[in-house]
């Protein structure tokens, strides 16, 4: 096949995504008034009894802190729940449905991968809003950047989710794995406390520092508010925005990999 | 001899429900580890960077308040399945069944009940290690509050699970009443935080919504705060009442498609 038919097909499957998404409105609409009462009133009255001490510089507002993480864990939870589509896609056949159509299996992962981070993203631009809105607002630059990386997070998630769904087969499976995933990743991660906090554990600080949650958030809290939080980011933003380039690579490549090696064959329990 | 007949209905449902717990091992195992990580992981780390003028110790307060919140998870799987039930249309065959209505509402509601305090008991292991033992009262207390936060959340979650056939509808409505009834609550903060931020008759409400009062019996309970408001068990039981009365209403309404 050409590359402009790879491209078409490419398009209609990252339509695909999108269309699915469309169709929820509702689920937006109720996640972005949930989200609203997360941030209103939880991190309200969490920013309340939070106090710096020590090596953290004195100064910092936790609520800033706190608003550009919890809509880290939202793009990740809602990249994570392309898991359930998938399976459910998988028990009615919609995946052997994908396997037919004369696509090449590395443009339908690739499809699949930007089409669900693309979903995904969108889904989360009104808490991205309301997030700015309650910063009062940030520098276009950082905008346009932490946008940027948003959507590379959540291609990187969305390979994540692609990869061990198609390769483990099994409802069950997706349940558990998806539920602790969630669960444990985003409190392994600096969305609620700084990298400098977590180094007094150590198994803490080595996962959240091979977390690509603490890489996003941490560049975005570097791009909005650079002076305050360069010394406690968990690395260089450079640094930072190749680990999540190399995370949405990566995972997007390992998704091909087991949608051209292993998915033959059916056997989903 | 026709309530008795009933109340044997009444149990078979509750037995049933109670024997599919197990079968749900997969999800049940997701929530537990959620519930451990707010503790092992959330707190212990977040309790580093806590004002100590008001949460002397975060890891033994939200100890307490996962006491709370694993109530809520496990009765709330018994809404899960009843949700499917009403889609699958499960439900047809459940009221073909000779068994009076108010049978049916009653087991089901108690299988949620029996759920919560099954799943419970780890957490009040951990409670025993991590706060402290309690005494013969505060343990009497403990269990009469959980007895009734478990039946009053297992009728709210059918009640909701029942209240639309779409999947995606019902986890979300699932979410907000969790977000609504715990950041409503002092399971993640102290009244005297919601003070500061919210206007005082909010925050003087907080206190008074069920899973708050929950958790200041558990707080007292386990000896981490060292009294507790005379009047929480009273009004404990008032929620429990009123919660029971209107969800079951609205599942029977539920169930017979009226």
């Amino acid at each position: 096949m050409s590359l402009p038919r790879d491209l078409e097909a490419l398009l209609l499957l990252v339509r695909w995504d999108l269309m699915r998404m469309w169709r929820r409105k509702i689920f937006v609409v109720m996640r972005v008034v949930w989200f609203a009462v997360q941030v209103t009133v939880f991190g309200l009255a969490l920013s309340a009894m939070v106090r710096f001490r020590g090596v953290i510089a004195q100064g910092i507002d936790y609520y800033h802190f706190y608003l550009l993480g919890v809509y880290t864990s939202m793009l990740f939870s809602i990249s994570v729940s392309n898991a359930y589509e998938v399976a459910e896609e998988f028990e009615e056949g919609i995946i052997e449905y994908h396997l037919s159509l004369p696509i090449k299996r590395s443009v339908l992962t690739v499809g699949r991968s930007i089409g669900g981070g693309l979903a995904a993203f969108l889904f989360t631009l009104p808490m991205y809003a309301m997030v700015l809105a309650l910063m009062g607002g940030g520098p276009p630059l950082a905008v346009v950047a932490s946008l940027g990386a948003a959507l590379v997070f959540s291609v990187g998630v969305v390979g994540l989710v692609l990869s061990i769904v198609l390769s483990v087969k099994s409802g069950d499976a997706t349940d558990i794995l998806f539920g602790l995933i969630d669960a444990i990743i985003i409190r392994l991660s600096t969305v609620f406390y700084p990298s400098v906090v977590l180094a007094r554990y150590a198994p803490y600080y080595y996962a959240a520092l091979a977390n690509p949650i603490s890489h996003f958030v941490d560049f975005a809290r570097t791009l909005f508010f650079f002076e305050e939080y360069r010394a406690l980011a968990l690395a260089d933003p450079l640094l930072m925005i190749s680990y999540l380039l190399g995370f949405a690579a990566g995972l997007v490549s390992a998704a091909i990999y087991v949608v051209e090696r292993k998915l033959e064959g059916g056997g989903w329990r | 001899m026709e309530v008795m007949e009933s109340a044997r209905a009444a149990l078979l449902f509750a037995y049933r429900d109670l024997l599919r717990f197990w079968k749900f091992k997969h999800w049940l195992a997701s929530q537990i580890v959620m519930n451990l990580a707010d503790v092992v992981i959330f707190a212990f780390v977040f309790n580093n960077i806590v004002n100590r003028q008001y949460i002397p110790d975060y890891v033994k307060f939200m100890a307490t308040g996962v006491l709370a919140a694993s109530i809520f998870a496990s009765s709330f799987s018994i809404g899960r399945e009843v949700g499917a039930e009403i889609r699958r249309e499960v439900s047809h065959y459940l009221l073909a069944l000779p068994a009076p209505r108010y049978a049916l509402i009653a087991g089901r509601v108690l299988g949620g009940t029996l759920r919560g305090l099954v799943y419970q008991l780890a957490f009040i292991a951990l409670n025993v290690a991590l706060v402290g033992v309690p005494n013969p009262s505060q343990a009497l207390a403990i269990a009469y509050t959980s007895l009734l936060l478990s039946a009053a959340m297992s009728a709210l979650a059918i009640a909701i699970s029942t209240s639309t056939r779409d999947f995606n509808l019902q986890a979300t409505f699932r979410a907000l009443t969790y977000y609504t009834l715990f950041f409503f609550s002092s399971v993640f903060y102290p009244k005297e935080v919601l003070a500061l931020r919210f206007p005082q008759p909010i925050a003087e409400a907080v206190v008074h919504t069920p899973v708050s009062l929950a958790a200041e019996v558990y707080r007292w309970g386990f000896g981490y705060s060292s009294s507790v408001s005379p009047t929480a068990l009273l009004e404990i039981t008032a929620w429990a009442v009123a919660l029971l009365a209107a969800a079951s209403l609205l599942y029977a309404r539920n169930v017979s498609g009226k």
